[in-house]
């Protein structure tokens, strides 16, 4: 980090504390810079607000240890001429691949091939060369019964597990989970960490030489990931500032309509690091299809060297009484302003130790 | 199905005593009276909207065809007469879309199924002189002509982005309301208002024709399939076409008069719409296929030469499917936020329809088994209908599950899904029905060469349009998207060319229809022959202007 | 039926039927306007879509306060319209189900005139709404703040102990409450 970057950082920082949240993330797309707007700058408490900034924006230039992880091809993207799902990543969604790859689909193929079979038949059969008096048959109870109670019996038999795993996708989450929100914007994406500070990231699409300067799939990669820990149960919130998004994963199984004025939540658990992309799935206006969403998933110290890294704090410490919370100003209001360049820098000059937060 | 006692001869006789006075052209075709003329124009302007709105994704598939924007900017520039930004050019495609689709459902298939044939064969099948109310279908038909020029219109004028409507053709709140600024999305509310007031009156008249107009001993468990599924069709429409009314009038209001209907600032809420909508959207479904199971199944029973296996069967499924689809909306939202009970209630209620629509495929097919089949060009279409819409039907089955749904909504998985049972099935009943009646209503002939050519020809195409969409959506690839990832660029490719296939098959049927006209034989009152057994084949090609004026007797 | 007889006789029946065909589109028009209320009650009655309940205080005395906790989170949103801060004072809370608690949001205008602002709100998972009660909140009315004013917003409510016996909320460990502030527009009237 040099003393350059610091500088600048303090600067917007100070500067972003004090302009409002939405000319704030305007700018950002405009400029095209990352920068992770600080939504929660609490200046309600505002006992010296203006010092914990600073302070803080001190803390958050000198902390990262985090370099965007590469992503592996094939893996939480689509794949060329892909004729299946997408790999799934949690256990949701292998268990809903699992249903519709070795229960549906077989079961539709089936009924497609024997109502081609049978029409294959009737035509070659009764072509009037070969069946010149046509019958006159226009009833019989028991085969209609028949094609009544067989397409019942099979429809119960896709309802059951049908059911099951909605349930299962359903189940809410434990207690300590780990909650994040996802706020929908026209055309981006904010992700906001409420047990960690309170810090929001704001995810704009990279245009695509970046994207492949970086190694990642265009119009997939995004500027700033929504960054999680793996294996454990997260607890996803979501909503929108303007119009209805949707946040939508494939390879996690995983969409959640985003919509203004509401909370929608909905649990996502990934199986393994890795990185996974997604795109907005409610039309939203003129860029909606320039809003993906590209979701980090990283063991839980590398999470919390992340959640460090863009000032914020790890979950569990310093949330004892509520007062600790209260008090604990200077984390929620931590307006980590710094750019993905800004951090690599950072461990090019080999800053790894992450101050423990001021409680 | 329906016996008919009055030999074709004496319908005849009766048809050419009366001298049949036609007025006047402006007086006919403007201030017209005519089920049959009214139906000819209704026909004529699903051509129209046919053919725009085929275009508009012609331009798509082209947009489509490779990953990046090729011509979005250039087109937005086009329609602006000045350069446009890249977003301008991205709302567009919006515009694309939204138009694409409200074109196809309004103004082709509605006024081409129940406006065309409904109004050129429902009478004639039940024995009426006419429909009940004739003036009010003249209303009908002249309140659509407005609404398309409004909705045409409306993509000249600014929609908030760019100019035109882009809010898809669902019209979801906030995008609709702040989301669109300018008077582009109110002037396709006020046409969607026009299209439905026309089939409201349109749904009124079908009922009160069907209910009073029968000819004597035409029972209402003697009325052919078609009348049938035009009689429950003008129900759906009269059910559900109210609530879309109500719902984009709160639309209107809440962009134009600081109603809050669906604004969360105002107390309201966005999903009401979406209820609203698929309050309507779900039946509307049904309202655009089921007048094609209706004349599917007399082109099956035609050319099998026996009549349909389980009438009865197949009006009390129809009835079914139509009461069951007012009550399964919500799986068009299962990621809304929907509680995990409503989820598993609209899942199960989805499946509920599989059964009476099974039911009618099974009969179809069983009305071929031990038939004498002659393969003309309506009957290839009608079994093509079969095959696909099965495909299209089992892909509905899948969605249906609300746990699997989470991975394909909004995805091209749902695209494929809905263009195998509308532009695979309403689109090839139409062409079975088209085929089937052509003759009957321009007293023409069409060509069976071109007839089967066409089929074949769009048959491939539509196939290789569609098909490859369902690896896009379990893929991820999203709807109503302008650009991609280049993994989807392969399948996108295919789909384009299907396109291009389609295309040409369109050409052939036009080309059909003009050799036809010109050069068709002419048609005898019953072209089909034993097999062709409701009363529109005891009149003659084209019927007398006045039918039925001594009303026969249905035994 | 003859033919002159009928021709009469059927114009009077068509319009009859007409008519009652006509009433029965106009019903659905209705049918689509009441369904705004209509909605309305169901979302409170049901709790659908995560719309929290309204008890007073002297149903709030009655409920048995039950052994088990409930995590309760506190989410805010601020719409770009409106120059406020508004934000939970703590991010999370746990309360006995049954007991009542209090939680302050804190909002300030951060503009240099006065503005009202009023709250939209809900519950997920939207399973709880119909066990969460407000016996008093900031949302219930509206709220203006002058400039540059800090004003702490109480809510008071419980956790109905009836969500430990639905199976559909059993398992539920953590309620979160949203709250997004709209500014007032003075034209606009609520549905």
């Amino acid at each position: 980090m040099t003393f350059m970057n610091m500088v600048k950082s303090l600067s917007v920082a100070a500067l972003l504390v004090m302009t409002p949240h939405a000319a704030m993330a305007q700018e950002t797309v405009a400029a095209d810079v990352q920068i992770e707007a600080p939504t929660n700058d609490n200046q309600a408490n505002d006992n010296s607000a203006a010092a914990d900034a600073s302070t803080d924006a001190d803390t958050s230039g000198a902390v990262g240890s985090y370099v965007p992880m590469k992503p592996t091809e094939g893996k939480g993207m689509p794949v060329d001429g892909g004729i299946d799902f997408q790999d799934q990543y949690s256990e949701v969604g292998q268990q809903a691949y699992a249903m519709h790859n070795y229960i549906l689909m077989p079961i539709i193929v089936v009924i497609s091939l024997f109502v081609l079979g049978l029409l294959l038949w009737v035509m070659a059969r009764y072509r009037a060369k070969a069946n010149p008096e046509a019958s006159k048959t226009t009833h019989n109870t028991f085969i209609e019964v028949i094609w009544t109670l067989v397409p019942v019996l099979i429809l119960i038999g896709i309802a059951i597990p049908s059911i099951s795993l909605l349930a299962k996708q359903y189940e809410p989450a434990p207690e300590d989970a780990l909650t994040i929100k996802v706020t929908g914007y026209q055309w981006y994406w904010g992700y906001t960490y409420p047990d960690n500070g309170g810090f929001e990231v704001i995810s704009n699409m990279l245009p695509e030489e970046e994207a492949k300067a970086r190694g990642e799939p265009a119009q997939l990669a995004v500027d700033n990931r929504m960054v999680v820990p793996a294996g454990v149960p997260i607890k996803v919130i979501v909503t929108a500032a303007d119009v209805i998004h949707s946040f939508a994963v494939p390879s996690l199984w995983y969409k959640m309509d985003a919509i203004p004025g509401r909370l929608n939540e909905k649990v996502m658990q990934i199986d393994e690091p890795g990185v996974y992309y997604g795109q907005c799935s409610e039309l939203c206006g003129a860029r909606h299809g320039f809003m993906p969403i590209a979701v980090e998933a990283l063991p839980m110290d590398q999470y919390n060297a992340w959640v460090q890294s863009q000032g914020g704090t790890i979950k569990g410490e310093g949330e004892e009484t509520p007062e600790a919370v209260e008090g604990d100003v200077a984390d929620t209001e931590t307006p980590a302003v710094e750019s993905e360049i800004v951090n690599t820098e950072d461990v090019a000059a080999g800053t790894k130790t992450a101050p423990t937060p001021a409680n | 199905m329906t016996t008919i006692a009055a030999t074709p001869g004496e319908v005849h006789a009766d048809a050419e005593e009366h001298h049949d006075h036609v007025p006047p052209f402006f007086q006919r075709w403007f201030m017209s009276t005519n089920h049959k003329d009214i139906g000819t124009l209704y026909l004529i302007f699903a051509v129209v909207a046919g053919i725009i709105g085929g275009a508009i994704s012609g331009l798509m598939r082209m947009e489509l065809a490779e990953p990046g924007i090729q011509y979005l900017q250039g087109w937005a520039s086009m329609m602006q007469g000045s350069a446009a930004t890249e977003d301008q050019g991205l709302h567009l495609w919006n515009v694309l879309i939204t138009a694409h689709g409200l074109i196809m459902v309004f103004f082709m298939v509605m006024p081409a199924m129940i406006g065309g044939f409904g109004n050129w064969f429902v009478p004639i099948m039940i024995g009426a002189p006419d429909m009940a109310f004739p003036r009010m279908n003249n209303i009908s038909f002249w309140l659509l002509v407005p609404a398309f020029i409004l909705l045409l219109g409306s993509t000249f004028v600014p929609g908030g982005t760019g100019l035109g409507a882009g809010t898809g053709w669902t019209v979801y709140a906030p995008l609709s309301t702040s989301g669109s600024q300018g008077p582009a999305v109110d002037m396709a509310i006020l046409s969607l208002h026009l299209a439905g007031a026309s089939s409201i009156l349109g749904a009124i008249n079908f009922i009160t024709t069907i209910f009073n107009m029968r000819a004597p001993g035409m029972t209402i468990n003697k009325m052919p399939l078609f009348v049938w599924s035009v009689l429950v069709t003008a129900f759906l429409l009269l059910l559900a076409l109210p609530v879309l009314a109500a719902a984009i009038t709160m639309l209107l209001t809440d962009r134009n008069f600081q109603t809050a209907f669906f604004d969360a600032a105002g107390g309201g809420d966005p999903v009401l719409y979406q209820h609203l909508f698929w309050f309507f959207g779900h039946p509307e479904v049904y309202i655009m296929i089921l007048p094609g199971f209706g004349m599917v199944s007399h082109i099956i029973a035609t050319f099998s030469k026996k009549p349909v296996f389980g009438y009865l069967g197949m009006a009390y499924a129809m009835v079914a499917i139509g009461v069951v689809g007012f009550i399964v909306w919500a799986h068009h939202m299962f990621t809304v936020g929907l509680s995990v009970n409503l989820k598993m209630y609209f899942t199960a209620a989805t499946m509920v329809i599989a059964v009476p629509t099974g039911i009618k495929i099974f009969s179809w097919i069983a009305t071929m088994w031990g038939g004498s089949l002659s393969f003309k060009t309506p009957m290839v279409w009608a079994i093509g209908f079969i095959f696909m819409f099965t495909v299209g039907g089992v892909t509905g089955v899948v969605l249906a599950n609300g746990g699997i749904d989470d991975a394909m909504h909004d995805t091209y998985y749902v695209v494929a899904h809905f263009h195998y049972v509308l532009s695979l099935g309403a689109v090839f009943s139409m062409f079975a029905g088209f085929y089937y009646w052509f003759p009957k209503m321009s007293g023409r002939m069409y060509n069976e060469l071109l007839g089967q050519l066409h089929f074949w020809i769009f048959f491939i195409g539509v196939n290789v349009l569609f098909f490859p969409m369902h690896f896009l959506g379990v893929q991820g690839m999203p709807r109503r998207y302008a650009d991609y990832p280049e993994q989807f660029a392969y399948w996108n490719e295919i789909a384009s060319y299907g396109y291009a296939i389609m295309g040409i098959g369109m050409l052939v049927f036009f080309a059909n229809i003009g050799y036809s006209l010109f050069a068709g034989r002419r048609a005898e009152g019953n072209y089909w022959g034993e097999g062709a057994t409701t009363l529109e084949w005891t009149l003659s090609s084209p019927p007398p202007f006045h039918q039925f004026e001594t009303l026969p007797q249905i035994k | 039926m003859t033919e002159a007889a009928g021709t009469s006789q059927i114009q009077s029946r068509n319009t009859r039927v007409g008519l009652i065909a006509a009433a029965i589109g106009l019903a659905m028009l209705a049918l689509g306007y009441a369904a705004v209320p209509l909605y309305e009650i169901f979302c409170r009655v049901t709790g659908y879509g995560g719309t929290t309940q309204v008890a007073d205080a002297a149903q709030a005395e009655t409920v048995q306060v039950a052994s088990s906790t409930m995590s309760v989170r506190f989410d805010s949103n601020v719409s770009s319209a409106l120059p406020w801060d508004f934000k939970p004072e703590t991010v999370t809370d746990k309360v006995s189900i049954g007991a009542r608690d209090m939680a302050i949001y804190i909002a300030k205008n951060r503009s240099d005139q006065p503005i009202t602002g009023t709250a939209t709100f809900n519950v997920t998972p939207v399973s709880a709404g119909k066990y969460f009660n407000k016996v008093q909140c900031f949302c219930f009315t509206e709220q203006t703040l002058k400039p540059g004013q800090t004003a702490r917003m109480p809510v008071l409510y419980y956790v109905d102990p009836a969500i430990l016996e639905d199976p559909d909320t059993q398992g539920i460990k953590e309620i979160t409450l949203s709250y997004t502030f709209y500014p007032v527009d003075p034209d606009k009237k609520g549905s």
